[in-house]
């Protein structure tokens, strides 16, 4: 069979397959061992176990629980509140107080987990609650913690960056630099936009919320120096010749681990148990789905599947930016359903050769892929924010949390329109730090 | 009938490593024998540790692969990139061609396993802030070496080991993790190393560093063959022998140049250096294979064996 | 709404067998947490070997991946009993009860058949480099049948733990797909 044609097949498959409600991981293996047993008979199966131990045989997939570990270790305490409620008090003059404070402390706890539940945890538990006491609109609510929490796989550290930088083989640190601009873009857009929103709700005392005396904003600070330990303790370490990027992960667990312990009095057996296991839930899930999507990617090419997709591609005569655009669409929609390292390890093997052909720069086609996989994060029907959102304030109803996030969708299109025209707003913090790129 | 052979390797279409895979793939289609080949770069099927045992068993028909990733299933492959072994591309061409390859190829057999191309490419040292000829130079310096043979002598000769993915060195020797690194010359110019280190010691009249990476076939599929199609493939494999010694003299001068246009500093390996590497190579990473290997000494006197 | 896990587990209702099953994937989990662990903690050595003392670090990279590998096989079982497996189930939740019921059986059967595959296989991998004894090709040498063994052990519990779910779902102990009637 024409390989393209078979493509088709597989792409029809796996959607039947995903959508019967099996597991996305276990999905991909009955997918990929289907059609490996048909096309390329039985005793092919015999390589599956080889595949899929050699797919999680890297020492940078190890930095994947190492990073989720440092942000559900500071999740499980007091921190976020801390964090949430000392930038509260600084940011009181800012036009729309609270909402703004949320927004900037999930941009400051991104730049300590790598992902982006956790980052939307951490801040939701403490940041929902008070916004809606002081009468902020559920959607607003809801939605700036949802869209706010996708920065956790932007700004660095960030688990898809780890992925697609071993999957296309592209430096992990130089990708890490290259979320940074772009994630204070887009709180920055994030911002504008709520305050926008609760000025339009009518109620204007929201806008210029409770003072604080200058006694308060300092008595806060020393809660707020444990981050700061955290962050130039995790900076240092990657860019200061200590340890490579993936080593790095384990540094900032262990800083984590160990001021959540000192700091925050969390030795409890009991309660560092609730933070391994969520640890290991997320890391496993995530583990076993990048294991998965790499036997996928080797049915695919097993079956001359991926190359042709290229070969055909190449030989369409179409402008970059349409290419580029096309390729949106299909990462967006890829990001509604499957989760984001599934989507990158499924879809780098075939895009990337793509993009760089098209002249594109592999390091700034990452941020906007991962830009649309935080889209994926707040849209149904599997949107891993939306699900925290909902667990945390079961009461806001869905249809208001995705209401509410469907702006800060907009601002995630705006700022990829904004890095197609200025490419540089990810490129030149990587270059002015790393050099030019390889 | 008609018949595709796949063929995997870990490199990119530019890798000399790829193009000897084409011209063989090449060759044998412009045969018409009914033979095609199929070739699946950039790892883009199996890492490159995987290749071997599908290699073995029939689920992958060729691959070009250093042969010591399989050391852990054929301890006699780990002489294939044991240092001070071969001292520069002829006397590589000769060992491919005398009784100790020939033990290779017996084991080999032994895994359904037979090579078409036979192939040895170079390497060198390089330092980030000094330069490395002579064993005392490595003392203290976080290396990375490729190959479990260089490991032993270089932490024998002082060197502290680290070990890491060779897509890391870069970042590892900016950063100031790595000062200094051993691996192919190929490898030192796609990783584009020369950015980050003073000093760059490439394989010259005298080398340390060879790692043997022939073309292989598994022998059953060969044997399936008709006499037409073995004949097409065993031409081609000639030609493309050929094709790979010359190349692989080029990559070090390539390389060489590479490095001294980016303003590194050339050094010379001597011979007296390369007397000095091969006796602390003897204290150690010998003596380690002739410990671990039940015929080992005689497989090494073979191999020392070749003038 | 779709998603991962509620943060409800699995039921395991007085049914023997479940409560069993659900006590062997809890200590799977505790492997679990504790190999990372162990890999945050010797990762952490490595660089002070590396950056603090100048020393050689021969073995940890690798000791480092094989635990990470570990963790996730060895975690799935309980992962999966705390519905930690990230689905799409869009159209289970369309569905009316009975369909969704039939349904369910039919995704636990066909993950049962997919994890077997892997249990059989990788078992066979496991043994194939246990007999002919066969090491990583490192310094360090370690005998790969140990962190091979992950595979079929790890499977092997998955593979339990989905039985009881298909049973918990069968015996009406547990919701299909964990969705309570709405
Ligand atoms: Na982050
Ligand atoms: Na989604």
């Amino acid at each position: 069979m024409d390989p393209l044609t078979l493509g088709g097949i597989v792409a029809l498959a796996t959607i039947l397959v995903l959508f019967s409600g099996v597991s996305v991981a276990l999905g991909l293996l009955i997918v990929s061992t289907g059609f490996l047993m048909v096309f390329d008979g039985m005793r092919s199966l015999e390589l599956l176990p080889e595949i899929l131990f050699g797919k999680l045989d890297n020492f940078a997939l190890l930095s994947i629980p190492m990073f989720i570990i440092m942000g559900s270790s500071i999740a499980s305490t007091r921190a976020g509140a801390d964090l949430y409620e000392a930038l509260e008090r600084w940011l009181t003059r800012v036009p729309g107080g609270l909402v703004i404070s949320n927004l900037g402390a999930c941009a400051l706890f991104a730049a300590m987990s790598g992902s982006s539940p956790a980052t939307c945890a951490a801040i939701g538990k403490m940041g929902i609650p008070e916004m809606r006491k002081r009468g902020y609109p559920d959607g607003v609510a809801a939605g700036s913690i949802a869209a706010g929490g996708t920065l956790g796989i932007l700004i660095p550290p960030s688990v898809t960056m780890i992925v697609y930088g071993i999957a296309t083989e592209t430096s992990i640190g130089r990708l890490f630099l290259a979320g940074v601009i772009p994630g204070l873009m887009l709180v920055a857009l994030f911002m504008a936009w709520s305050l926008y929103a609760t000025w339009r709700s009518g109620d204007q005392k929201l806008l210029n919320s409770a003072g604080y005396t200058w006694k308060e904003k300092f008595e806060i600070l020393p809660r707020v120096l444990p981050f700061l330990l955290i962050i130039v303790g995790v900076l240092y370490a990657m860019y200061g010749g200590v340890a490579t990027p993936s080593e790095t992960a384990a540094v900032g667990a262990l800083l984590c681990l160990i001021i959540a312990m000192v700091i925050y009095k969390l030795w409890n057996p009991r309660d560092l148990w609730v933070v391994l296991r969520d640890s290991t839930k997320e890391s496993v899930m995530i583990l076993f789905i990048i294991a998965a999507a790499g036997v996928f990617s080797y049915m695919l090419s097993s079956l001359y599947i991926t190359q042709s997709i290229a070969n055909w591609i190449g030989t369409l005569d179409v402008n970059p930016w349409v290419l580029m655009g096309a390729v949106n669409v299909f990462l967006l929609i890829a990001g509604f359903f499957l989760p984001p390292v599934a989507v990158i390890l499924m879809a780098a093997p075939i895009l990337l050769p793509i993009i760089t052909t098209a002249g594109f720069d592999p390091i700034w086609f990452a941020v906007v892929l991962t830009i649309n996989m935080e889209i994926g994060l707040i849209s149904p029907p599997v949107g891993l924010n939306l699900y925290v959102i909902n667990g945390i304030a079961p009461d806001i109803s869905l249809k208001t949390i995705l209401s509410g996030s469907l702006p800060f969708v907009g601002c995630m299109i705006l700022a990829i329109v904004l890095l197609c025209l200025f490419p540089g707003l990810a490129t030149w913090l990587p270059d002015a730090v790393m050099g030019a790129a390889l | 009938q008609s018949e595709t052979l796949r063929l995997s390797h870990q490199w990119s279409n530019k890798d000399v490593r790829h193009q000897v895979a084409q011209i063989v793939a090449d060759e044998v289609a412009a045969a018409d024998v009914d033979l095609e080949i199929q070739i699946f770069g950039s790892k883009s099927l199996f890492k490159p540790r995987e290749q071997y045992r599908p290699l073995s068993r029939g689920q992958l028909d060729m691959s070009v692969l250093p042969l010591s990733y399989a050391g852990g299933q054929q301890p006699a492959y780990n002489l294939t990139l044991m240092p001070g072994m071969v001292k520069n591309h002829d006397h590589a061409a000769r060992l491919s061609a005398s009784p100790f390859m020939e033990a290779l190829e017996e084991k080999m057999a032994d895994d359904d396993v037979m090579v078409l191309v036979h192939g040895y490419l170079a390497g060198g040292f390089v330092g980030k802030d000094k330069c490395i000829t002579a064993p005392e130079d490595v003392k203290g310096l976080q290396t990375r070496a490729a190959g479990k043979a260089f490991e032993q002598m270089l932490a024998g000769a002082g060197a502290s080991i680290a070990s890491m993915a060779s897509s890391e060195i870069y970042n590892a020797m900016q950063t100031g993790v790595l000062t200094a690194a051993n691996t192919s010359s190929s490898s030192f110019v796609s990783y584009r190393i020369y950015e980050q280190v003073k000093c760059y010691t490439p394989a010259g009249d005298v080398a340390l560093w060879f790692m043997y990476q022939p073309l292989l076939m598994n022998k059953s599929r060969f044997d399936g063959l008709n006499a037409d199609q073995q004949k097409a493939l065993l031409d081609a494999s000639a030609k493309a022998e050929a094709y790979y010694l010359e190349e692989a003299k080029k990559q070090d001068a390539e390389s060489e140049k590479v490095f001294r246009d980016a303003g590194v500093e050339i050094a010379q390996m001597s011979s007296e250096d390369f007397d000095a590497w091969r006796a602390l190579a003897q204290e150690t990473s010998y003596k380690a294979f002739v410990a671990d290997v039940p015929d080992g000494q005689q497989l090494l006197d073979m191999a020392l064996a070749v003038e | 709404m779709a998603g991962s896990s509620s943060a409800v587990a699995s039921q395991t209702g007085n049914n023997p067998f479940l409560r069993f099953v659900a006590a062997l994937s809890t200590v799977a989990g505790w492997c679990s947490a504790a190999m990372i662990v162990a890999a945050v903690a010797i990762t952490c050595q490595m660089i002070f070997v590396r950056f603090v003392l100048n020393g050689s670090t021969v073995w940890q990279t690798e000791a480092v991946i094989y635990l990470a590998i570990g963790a996730t096989l060895i975690g799935l079982p309980y992962v999966q009993r705390l519905r930690g497996h990230v689905n799409v189930d869009l159209i289970p939740l369309m569905l009316g009860k009975r369909a969704r019921f039939v349904m369910a059986i039919c995704t636990l059967t066909l993950s049962i058949a997919m994890v077997a595959i892997m249990l059989w296989y990788g078992y066979e991998f496991w043994h194939l480099t246990f007999e002919r004894n066969w090491k990583s090709d490192t310094v360090w040498g370690v005998r790969l049948w140990i962190p091979y063994l992950a595979m079929p052990l790890g499977f092997g519990l998955f593979l339990l733990q989905l039985i009881a779910d298909l049973v918990a779902v069968i015996l009406k102990i547990d919701a299909p797909f964990g969705l309570e009637d709405t």
